[in-house]
């Protein structure tokens, strides 16, 4: 290969790593128009990633708030171990890296006759694709005596921000010796690890600080992602602090009375002194009103190019698609969000199309320094995405392999969320 | 395989320009290396997981198949590895390689 100098190169910036990823523009040709509906995960990643592959593309970013905080890492905060501001993105290096046209605004639907999106308090935006990335909603009619309003004194704190402080602050206030009561929702819902990775933490916070306190886990599903190492962990750290009920012992949640702070099952009432409702999950707002659900609750798709089955031109990715054996992370949302802006990308342009690598890779803490991990691969296949491999962290291991991934979690954190955010 | 590998680098070819609206990427390196970018930092930044930047192909292709063989242990890129073909691996090296004559010259 012919070597280049570095004056022939110029100034180079992260942006770079994108670069050659797409085609020139050729005088006078208008540039395709994308919209990307939801500023998360999957949806800042799929407009970066846009923006850089081709300079043919006009990237279009509507996000209703100014600043993302991840659900990711938010366990730790719930523990007191880092704060809600770390945890928190703008979107400065999206609009000025990347040359993405970030409005923080409202979509109020998209019109996939007239081709364009509408928004709350402006024009409406013509396009020639839109990605539509809109997280989770709450099902709180599944769960009777839980709803919005609930929320504001029984937190789900599944979206995090706010809902993540009001649990913080009432962990705080909670007296030694109380119950901290956790129901985990059936599956699907976002993070599959995350209310038994939260537990932990709580755990964790009791054990210094509110020693004589306990955790009561009421599920509504009979087992958990990754139960032996949480088992282990609750007790080698945790010993007779965390109880968890599965749905065959208590015969299933039945109620949420808010004003009493209690639990009601099948077989018995739980009182609380601080409660967690995680309730069940569908495919947030705009997937509803916009015709991309199926009777799933969640939005069907092209497991190639993430394209809906049920509104052609309209992508989904992240949380809210349905994606075979795929879990709803954040992990996962960033690889699907980047194979769809690669595939819009080669329909918009002149570009090849490489086939997809699509992976999820999940950190988990059990404790400041004892963390897992699991990485799975997955592949296109029948129409929908199967399972390649699956490594998961094992039971024996060392305190030093534990902490090296406690470590390596951190880092994992600070490089994902740059790619992301830019 | 390993010779397979390093002549499928030797004659690689890569184009890379400081204007990314030049850049053509004829071998798919860098839609693989995006892949890397969810937990690698690819701007010469390092945040404590090993930089995959500054490594000749020949040291990051021998390093992502002893990765898939277990002679050097890591679950989450023994599942990388495993994902890619030979060729893929070959491809995004080169690319990286590249990268890193840009971003540390």
């Amino acid at each position: 290969m012919k070597s280049r100098t570095r004056r022939e190169f110029g100034c180079l910036t992260g942006a770079m790593v994108l670069a050659g990823l797409g085609p020139r523009l050729a005088a006078g040709e208008a540039k395709a128009k994308v919209v990307v509906v939801g500023g998360g995960i999957g949806g800042a990643t799929a407009a970066k990633y846009l923006a850089a592959s081709a300079r043919t593309i006009e990237v279009t970013l509507v996000e209703p708030k100014p600043r993302y905080t991840t659900c990711f890492f938010s366990n730790l905060y719930l523990a007191g171990l880092c704060s809600l501001e770390s945890l928190t993105h703008g979107y400065e290096t999206l609009a000025q890296r990347y040359g993405i046209n970030v409005i923080h605004d409202s979509v109020t639907a998209v019109d996939p006759v007239g081709k364009t999106v509408g928004l709350k308090n402006g024009p409406k935006l013509p396009y020639d694709r839109v990605v539509v990335a809109p997280g989770i909603a709450f099902n709180y009619e599944a769960l009777a005596g839980y709803d919005e309003a609930a929320t504001q004194i029984i937190p789900h704190a599944w979206n995090a921000g706010p809902q993540t402080q009001l649990l913080r602050r009432q962990l705080e206030n909670m007296e030694d010796g109380g119950v901290f009561v956790l129901v985990a929702p059936p599956n699907p819902f976002r993070c599959p690890p995350a209310p038994y990775e939260r537990a932990s933490l709580v755990a964790y916070y009791f054990k210094q600080h509110k020693p004589h306190s306990r955790i009561l886990i009421l599920d509504a599903k009979d087992s958990f992602n990754a139960q032996d190492l949480f088992l282990d962990a609750w007790e080698r750290h945790y010993r007779g602090m965390i109880e968890w009920l599965p749905a065959q012992f208590t015969g299933g949640i039945k109620a949420i009375d808010v004003k009493e702070r209690s639990v009601k099952t099948a077989s018995e009432t739980f009182k609380a002194a601080v409660a967690n409702i995680i309730p069940p999950q569908m495919a947030g707002q705009f997937a509803q009103q916009n015709g991309l659900v199926d009777q799933s609750g969640w939005c069907p798709i092209d497991p190639i190019t993430f394209e809906s089955k049920l509104q052609p031109g309209i992508h989904v990715v992240g949380d809210a698609s349905s994606a075979g054996d795929m879990p709803k992370s954040a992990f996962v949302a960033n690889s699907q969000a980047k194979a769809c802006a690669f595939a819009i990308t080669a329909a918009l342009t002149t570009s090849e199309r490489q086939p997809p690598h699509l992976f999820n890779t999940c950190y988990t803490f059990l404790s400041p320094d004892d963390a897992v991990s699991n990485a799975v691969s997955f592949k296109p296949a029948a129409g929908t995405i199967k399972i390649i491999d699956n490594f998961v962290s094992q039971v024996q291991e060392s305190v030093e392999t534990r902490h090296r991934t406690a470590r390596e979690a951190q880092s994992w954190y600070a490089a994902f969320t740059r790619d992301t955010f830019g | 395989m390993c010779k397979i590998i390093a002549a499928s680098i030797a004659v690689g070819t890569f184009f890379a320009f400081a204007d990314p609206s030049l850049a053509v990427d004829r071998d798919g390196g860098a839609q693989l290396a995006a892949m890397c970018a969810s937990c690698h930092r690819l701007d010469g930044g390092d945040d404590g997981i090993p930089t995959i930047l500054g490594m000749s192909p020949e040291l990051l292709t021998r390093a992502m198949l002893s990765y898939r063989s277990r002679e050097r242990p890591s679950h989450i890129m023994r599942a990388i590895a495993l994902s890619l073909s030979d060729e893929e691996i070959a491809t995004v090296a080169r690319y990286l390689a590249a990268l890193s004559r840009q971003v540390r010259p």
